[in-house]
């Protein structure tokens, strides 16, 4: 009888420890935010973006920072930084725009973007410097 | 960020760039742990002979997800100090030449809103199109005041290494 129960108290520790390591594991493992299949969080212009981090900075980064944006904006510069593009946003000021950094995988997708065209990009704001900036982009009004 | 702006107008030799790279390391027994951050703004004024250098903390990319996360929210506390900023002069930035020379930099640096006096050596190149700096350095996690859990002491070194790479352009409106 009491046999019985040492060996059911031990069977349920093996399953506890065992599913704690797999938990563990997960959660050591779990995944990066997919900027593709997640809904952008904030819609908002390159401009409105832009004005929005340039007037009150402390502001916008706890509206913004994290955050998925979906932004809007008419291409002012592209780049090539390795294997991924920057495609550069023009804002109403001259020195401030909005940068976003594409994933690998969507600048291979997207070579045929170009300068004056307007695009919506979808990207996880980081905060601002000179310009706001937007990573792990994806265009989403192509295709 | 518009201070660095205002500081720097009217320099004729000025050169900046906009996607920098910034990455380190943490070497340990349990797990090495390295991230990258290519959005690092940095501007050299080479008619004073200063440099300016912005970090946006979330900008750091790692390998896990669980790391990024315990990096900004526990230890570096990117929601209250979401910027590292380095400001220096350039010492001896008349030895900046074509071919690459070690130029040392001595300003402060301000990580997790503390800021301590450094000195950083840098490969330095100058041509008519560019300057790029090179080079790597070690912080110590203690002096900016970024503490470490004694739980997980054994899988992030005290010492990191941080490495950067700024290919300057010629600043231009």
């Amino acid at each position: 009888m009491r046999n019985k129960n040492v060996k059911k108290l031990i069977g349920i520790l093996l399953i506890v420890a065992f599913s704690s390591v797999i938990i563990g594991y997960k959660i050591y493992n779990k995944p990066h935010v997919n900027v593709a299949e997640n809904s952008a969080d904030i819609a908002q212009t390159a401009n409105r973006l832009f004005i929005d981090f340039s007037t009150d900075e402390t502001k916008a980064n706890t509206t913004y920072l994290d955050k998925i944006i979906a932004v809007k904006g008419v291409v002012a510069n592209i780049a090539e930084e390795g294997e991924k593009r920057i495609v550069t946003l023009q804002t109403s000021d001259d020195f401030g725009s909005v940068i976003c950094y594409l994933t690998k995988e969507d600048s291979e997708n997207n070579a045929q973007i170009k300068e004056g065209q307007t695009l919506v990009l979808k990207g996880i704001c980081t905060g601002f410097l000179m310009d706001v900036i937007l990573v792990k982009c994806v265009v989403t009004n192509l295709k | 960020m518009c201070l660095f702006l205002v500081a720097f107008t009217n320099a004729q030799e000025r050169f900046l760039t906009k996607n920098g790279m910034i990455s380190f390391f943490s070497k340990s027994p349990i797990e090495n742990i390295k991230a990258k951050n290519n959005q690092v703004l940095s501007i050299v004024d080479l008619s004073k002979g200063q440099m300016a250098i912005a970090i946006l903390m979330k900008s750091f990319m790692f390998e896990k997800a669980l790391m990024q996360e315990h990096f900004n929210e526990n230890y570096v506390e990117s929601d209250k100090y979401p910027k590292a900023t380095f400001k220096g002069n350039l010492l001896d930035f008349d030895k900046i030449t074509g071919s690459e020379t070690v130029i040392a930099i001595k300003g402060n640096l301000t990580i997790h809103g503390v800021t301590k006096e450094m000195t950083i050596e840098a490969l330095t190149k100058k041509t008519a199109a560019h300057i790029e700096m090179t080079g790597d350095f070690f912080i110590n996690l203690a002096d900016f005041d970024v503490k470490i859990p004694s739980i997980v002491k054994n899988n992030i070194s005290e010492k990191i290494k941080v490495s950067f790479r700024f290919h300057h352009k010629p600043y231009k409106k």
